[in-house]
């Protein structure tokens, strides 16, 4: 019952993009919404049913396969088209189409003037055909299918305005660092086949204990898998694209790229616990990554100007969190995190969203201040979003990155230094994103005024915004500190409850909670400070700091570094090939067979001098000369 | 009369050889065609001298078939010597030579 829904959540959304994607012309904005977002919602309501079919089933009775067909067999290894519904991906995929659906909704005013409105809920949609098959499939075969789908969609909908040359080519540098990724779980989808003979995910895991705990197979899986993880996630260094990646429409920002493709690393990670409780050298290095990310995000958050930056580099630091708790054993909790994150994050984008629509496309927070006169709905959902994602008591953030660092804390030693990593990291959270909540709703007016007057949002986009705030409020309360555990029991069949996986101590939530939110209030007292109270004083102390501004400004020189190494050796190489080995070598062969036919030609086409009579001469000299043959070989035979 | 068919060949022969003497040395295209013709028959009157030699009333057959295919031909070089004519005035094969490769 469960997989025959499933299988109907996965489709809908592809039947309803190819159907828009094969209408004949451009269609009526009714049909186009009510196909775009009304498949969505249906696969949210049988999500929904999935997900109470299987409460109500016994804990260990939650997880069902199902196999439409037999894809490949071959030397013994068998790949099926199949899904596996159980509680991590069903968790998935009401994260997907729940959060997809509210921003289905909101595109539908966002988009409505775009002249391509057909083309971007097509796109849409296949993203969450192509993410739901990403988190449904059963075997890595069909995983590396949907991963790569996702890529795909992604990079559709970063170029979705192709007339900017900036969006063509923000989509093609997150459509290389994603591959560079895809290498990196085929490899380790390879690797598992080599080692343990199958690409399906419950013999793998459960034949997994048989590589032997801390080898070298067991780590090469894990990081190989995590090359992957890292790629789609935008971990250091593999996170250049996801700044750049705010070319794409707001909805696209807020759906992919804050939240659900760049958690399908978490997922992947998680869904591989089995390969990772093995080695607890990749889950460290893992937790590093993550630790290195958040704290570097989140630097060269509180610098931007651009608001859909901001949400982006914290969206960066955000993903940095999960990775640190499943790189430590902490599964549940990074998954907690990407639920919360996925309304928190979705809330703000889509509210800084409004804030374009009402500005004309106005993006700079220069050019913002005072808007909480104008625009309330999303005065409420940054507000709420702001609150959630600084982790004060109450909202989704405090439950589940207090979740994540006393884990940390609990794990000890090398857990630890990520606790310390994370709270600098929380205090740097509440700064930049207060900067922006003040910055934008509060202070001044910009010079001159607004002008025409930012207009509110039509209930298209006002409702997803609202939900979106509220959940970001109630949606932490699924598990809390010394209360319920509720997301740690979802998950438990999925993740074990192994020596490996980490659940916080009472001690450690203590200690995490009192410094957390202490560091939390510190940033936002110091975000008024600098940009609430007084907005001419942060332009003062800017000139103070000019050298470290512009360091973080250019995120650290990752592109420069990139461009050195990478791109300009490149380059110079193809120059020196075309201008000199080119021409010698294949293009050489080339003419030089040319030349040489032209040559022949010329010598014979003398011939054909145009002239009867020589024609006639050369045609009775020839029939004598084969008559004389002719009559020696006679006179020879006789 | 029984004339040997060495005097056939050897007139078919003459005929022969004045015909592509001609081919190869008039330039006036109607005297082109006469040349080709004095060939034709040169090969006709080998045809019927070995027909008689033979016996074989083939040869004489094969003669007259020839005999057609020449008239048509004549029909065709003719009426291409007379257009030419038309539009170019002198009539110098040597000149022709617009076909060079």
């Amino acid at each position: 019952m469960a997989t025959a829904l499933a299988w109907i959540v996965l489709v809908v959304p592809l039947v309803s993009g190819i159907v828009l994607t094969g209408w004949p012309s451009e269609p009526p904005h009714v049909v186009t919404r009510v196909l775009g977002v009304g498949s969505i919602l249906v696969s949210f309501i049988l999500s929904v049913a999935i997900f109470v079919g299987l409460l109500t089933n016994a804990a260990d009775d939650r997880s069902f396969t199902s196999s439409a067909f037999e894809w490949i067999s071959l030397g013994g290894v068998d790949v099926d088209l199949s899904i596996l519904v159980d509680p991590l991906s069903v968790m998935m995929m009401l994260i997907i189409t729940g959060v997809g659906f509210l921003i289905h909704l909101y595109s539908v005013e966002y988009m409505d003037h775009d002249r391509d409105y057909r083309r971007f809920f097509a796109c849409m949609n296949l993203f969450v055909f192509a993410m739901l098959l990403l988190v449904l499939a059963a075997n890595f075969f069909f995983l590396i299918v949907g991963w790569a789908f996702v890529g795909l969609a992604s990079y559709l909908l970063i170029g979705f305005w192709y007339q900017r040359p900036s969006a063509v080519a923000a989509a093609k540098k997150a459509f290389v660092i994603n591959v560079i990724g895809d290498v990196g779980l085929v490899l380790g989808a390879f690797l598992i086949l080599r080692t343990l003979g199958t690409l399906d995910y419950g013999e793998a895991f459960a034949r997994a204990p048989e590589m032997g705990a801390q080898s070298g197979t067991a780590l090469a899986i894990c990081l190989l898998l995590f090359v992957g993880a890292a790629a789609k996630s935008a971990q250091v260094p593999l996170h250049t694209w996801l700044p750049d990646a705010m070319e794409g429409p707001t909805p696209v920002s807020a759906l992919i790229h804050a939240a659900t493709m760049v958690t399908a690393g978490v997922y992947l990670i998680v869904r591989c616990n089995a390969f990772f409780d093995l080695s607890w050298l990749a889950g460290d290095i893992v937790a590093f990554v993550g630790a290195i990310t958040l704290l570097l995000a989140a630097t060269v958050a509180l610098q931007q100007v651009d608001i859909k930056r901001v949400l982006a580099w914290s969206t960066v630091s955000q993903v940095g969190y999960m990775v640190m708790a499943v790189g430590l054993g902490a599964y549940a909790s990074g998954m907690f995190m990407l639920m919360a994150h996925a309304f928190y994050k979705a809330a703000l984008f889509l509210a800084a969203g409004i804030i374009i629509h009402a500005l004309n496309d106005e993006q700079s927070l220069d050019r913002m201040g005072g808007l909480r006169k104008y625009l309330r709905v999303a005065f409420f959902g940054m507000g709420a979003g702001c609150l959630a994602i600084a982790g004060i008591p109450g909202f989704a953030g405090f439950f589940a990155k207090d979740d994540v660092l006393a884990s940390a804390l609990t794990y000890g030693g090398f857990g630890v230094f990520c606790w310390v990593v994370g709270v600098v990291g929380a205090f740097l959270t509440a700064l930049y994103m207060f900067r922006m909540l003040f910055r934008a709703f509060f202070g001044p007016e910009p010079a001159g005024g607004y002008d025409p007057r930012p207009h509110p949002s039509h209930w298209w986009m006002a409702v997803p915004v609202v939900i979106l705030g509220i959940l970001s409020i109630v949606g932490g309360w699924l598990q809390a500190p010394f209360g319920w555990r509720e997301v740690d029991g979802w998950l438990s069949p999925v993740v074990g409850t192994g020596a490996e996986v980490v659940v916080p101590e009472h001690t450690a939530e203590i200690i995490t909670m009192i410094v957390s939110v202490t560091a939390a209030v510190a940033g936002i007292a110091l975000a008024w400070w600098l940009f609430g109270a007084d907005p001419e004083r942060r332009i003062r102390l800017a000139k103070m700091a000019a050298g470290p501004r512009r360091v973080m400004n250019d995120a650290w020189e990752f592109d420069r570094a990139y461009d050195d190494v990478f791109v300009e050796p490149s380059r110079d190489l193809a120059n020196v090939m075309s201008t000199s080995v080119e021409p010698a070598g294949p293009q050489g062969i080339i003419s030089g067979t040319a030349a040489l036919m032209r040559g022949a030609s010329r010598v014979v086409s003398a011939s054909q001098s145009g002239m009867v009579r020589a024609y006639a001469f050369w045609m009775v000299l020839g029939i004598s000369l084969a008559g004389i043959v002719i009559a020696l070989v006679v006179a020879g035979a006789s | 009369m029984n004339v040997p068919i060495g005097a056939y060949l050897a007139v078919s022969l003459g005929l022969l050889v004045l015909g592509l003497i001609g081919v190869m040395r008039r330039r006036n295209p109607l005297l082109l065609l006469l040349s080709v013709e004095l060939m034709l028959n040169a090969g006709n009157v080998a045809l019927i001298g070995f027909s008689r030699q033979w016996d074989d009333p083939a040869g004489q057959v094969f003669a007259l078939v020839v005999m057609v295919v020449a008239a048509a031909e004549v029909v065709i070089g003719l009426g291409l010597t007379v257009s030419i004519f038309r539009t170019r005035t002198n009539l110098d094969v040597d000149e022709l030579s617009s076909m060079r490769g």
